[in-house]
């Protein structure tokens, strides 16, 4: 079974966090459009301050556990990061380090695909969002559906590709969906046509293990219209 | 244009939190770096902790009631926002007893969110946790918010009430149980005559006209669904009280705790009056008047109105309600 090491996690996290400082005045514009404009900069103070714990525990030697990265990650947005999707994307890499430890040392697409799933089930037990409801969750179930659906003996890079294609699907349904969760869900039909700043958050973080943020670029620039 | 007296607006919450550990130092110590006041002789044979929080401007909610017979600790938010999970979770952790914590949470979205972070953390390690959700404002119960009843006045009283059956040593799960069927027990109504002054520019929040009452109005400066025309005070608490016994539904004999709970700006002169017209209603109706409780207990900053909660109670829930208590703003 290929499996990936600490280097791999720590450096998947690293892509995440330069792809959302490369986005950050999108998502900022887009939760404007659909929310109360503060999950960029949310996004990125957990990723920084994310950061800069994998700098110091990097100081005193590499991990040798590849849950490691994801754990720190997990720590930082759960305790630093304010509003209600930054803490919410805490418990994703919280459930993300348990399942990669509990099938480890190792990244499995094993490990991947539980803890996807597990972090799915918690974000939806504490946030009661439903598919459908233009929340996270619209990205997040795709990629865990694709991650389930991989052989539990591929490589997980390969795995991430497809999870982040699932993600990617799910971002371009919350643009046709009307919100029933969170702050946009007083906002109507206004934000038709805006995907959800969560959402395109989860996709970021599934793209940026195999090198970035490329796919979603067209859409974060407004070049695609939404389908209808 | 009335500003607050503060330093500014955003050091409000945090020097009154300061200023709540300086004045009763014998009850309660605030934990600035976690985010929590908790009680500094709390009841000692507690099998399990009872926290509660939300935004603050509520006060003397919750941190009031932090003390002997209460609560073990409270998480306050900034003014009308929730905790972070983060204060939760380290106040969690501080109360925790051996069968773990209770959490009593107002039935908010940003409430029910961080507590139930903080709640999945503590599984994590092992300490047991389970809640209450308060939702007791028939204002808000409607097919069209799907959000359902928010939690307000009835938090009050089920805080005493949960604190007493913690002292006598109920296990987490039987006070989870207690404290849902407290909340099924439970129905407010509030009314206001003016809003409560927006803490960053001392303006009101909203208008009300001259003669004119938000009937079903908040906690949070959100607006009621109707304004009516302010009627008299018997006819106005005639329909306030038809309004809560139609939910509640007793039958003659029942027993209620009432709440007659000031927004932050009625007078006690206003509150007793409404007492008044409220104990009436219930001799009526053959429904016994327990217990009273009357002033300002959950405020919406300096809002003018008030609200009504009554609570069905039998024998057991009138002795915990009875049972002493030593806090801050509870000392029977």
């Amino acid at each position: 079974m290929t499996s990936f090491d600490a280097a791999f996690t720590g450096g998947w996290i690293r892509r995440f966090a330069a792809s959302v400082r490369a986005t950050e005045p999108e998502l900022t514009a887009l939760d404007q459009r659909a929310g109360d404009g503060d999950f960029g900069v949310n996004l990125t103070t957990g990723l920084t301050t994310a950061l800069r714990m994998l700098d110091e525990a990097a100081a005193d030697g590499e991990p040798e556990d590849a849950s490691a990265p994801l754990l720190t990650t997990a720590t930082a947005f759960l305790d630093s990061v304010g509003g209600t999707s930054g803490p919410l994307f805490g418990l994703l890499f919280q459930r993300l380090a348990c399942a990669v430890r509990d099938a480890g040392p190792g990244l499995t697409t094993s490990g991947l695909a539980a803890g996807t799933r597990e972090g799915l089930a918690v974000i939806q037990r504490v946030g009661e969002a439903r598919a459908g409801d233009k929340t996270l969750v619209d990205a997040l179930a795709p990629a865990a559906r694709a991650l389930g659906a991989c052989p539990p003996d591929a490589p997980p890079d390969t795995a991430l590709v497809r999870a982040a294609g699932g993600a990617w699907e799910g971002v371009r349904s919350t643009a046709r969906l009307r919100a029933r969760r969170g702050r946009a869900s007083y906002l109507g039909d206004r934000v038709s046509g805006v995907p959800d700043p969560g959402a395109v958050g989860i996709g970021l973080f599934y793209a940026s293990a195999d090198g970035g943020v490329r796919a979603l670029a067209p859409f974060l620039e407004g070049r695609e219209q939404p389908s209808r | 244009m009335a500003p607050y007296f503060a330093r500014a607006p955003e050091s409000l919450v945090s020097d009154a939190l300061e200023g709540f550990a300086r004045a009763h130092p014998d009850l309660v110590e605030h934990d600035a770096e976690g985010g929590f006041v908790r009680a500094l002789r709390g009841s000692p044979d507690r099998r399990v902790g009872l926290l509660s929080g939300g935004g603050s401007g509520h006060e003397p909610l919750h941190i009031g009631f932090v003390g002997a017979g209460m609560l073990d600790a409270a998480t306050p938010g900034m003014i009308f926002t929730s905790p972070h999970n983060r204060q939760v979770f380290a106040a969690s952790r501080a109360v925790a007893r051996r069968d773990g914590v209770l959490h009593l949470v107002k039935n908010y979205t940003g409430d029910k969110i961080n507590f139930g972070i903080a709640a999945e953390r503590l599984a994590d390690e092992g300490i047991p946790v389970a809640r209450v959700l308060i939702d007791d404002d028939i204002a808000s119960e409607s097919e069209d918010i799907a959000v359902g009843r928010r939690g307000t006045g009835a938090t009050v009283l089920i805080e005493k009430i949960l604190g007493a059956a913690a002292d006598a040593g109920a296990g987490l799960a039987d006070l989870a149980d207690l404290g849902t069927s407290l909340t099924g027990r439970s129905r407010s109504l509030a009314v206001a005559s003016a809003a409560h002054t927006a803490p960053a520019d001392g303006s009101p929040a909203f208008d009300i006209p001259g003669g004119r009452l938000e009937f079903g109005v908040g906690i949070h400066g959100e607006r009621a669904d109707r304004t009516v025309a302010h009627e008299p005070l018997d006819a106005l608490l005639e329909t306030m009280t038809d309004t809560l016994l139609g939910t509640l539904a007793p039958g003659r004999g029942d027993s209620v705790i009432a709440l007659v709970n000031g927004l932050g700006s009625v007078t006690g002169l206003e509150l007793y009056a409404v007492a008044r017209e409220l104990g009436r209603r219930l001799d009526r109706r053959g429904v016994e008047l327990r217990r009273s409780l009357v002033g300002h207990f959950v405020t919406a900053l300096d809002m003018r109105g008030f609200s009504l909660t009554l609570l069905l109670a039998d024998d057991a829930i009138t002795d915990w309600y009875d049972a002493p208590a030593h806090t801050p703003a509870w000392r029977r």
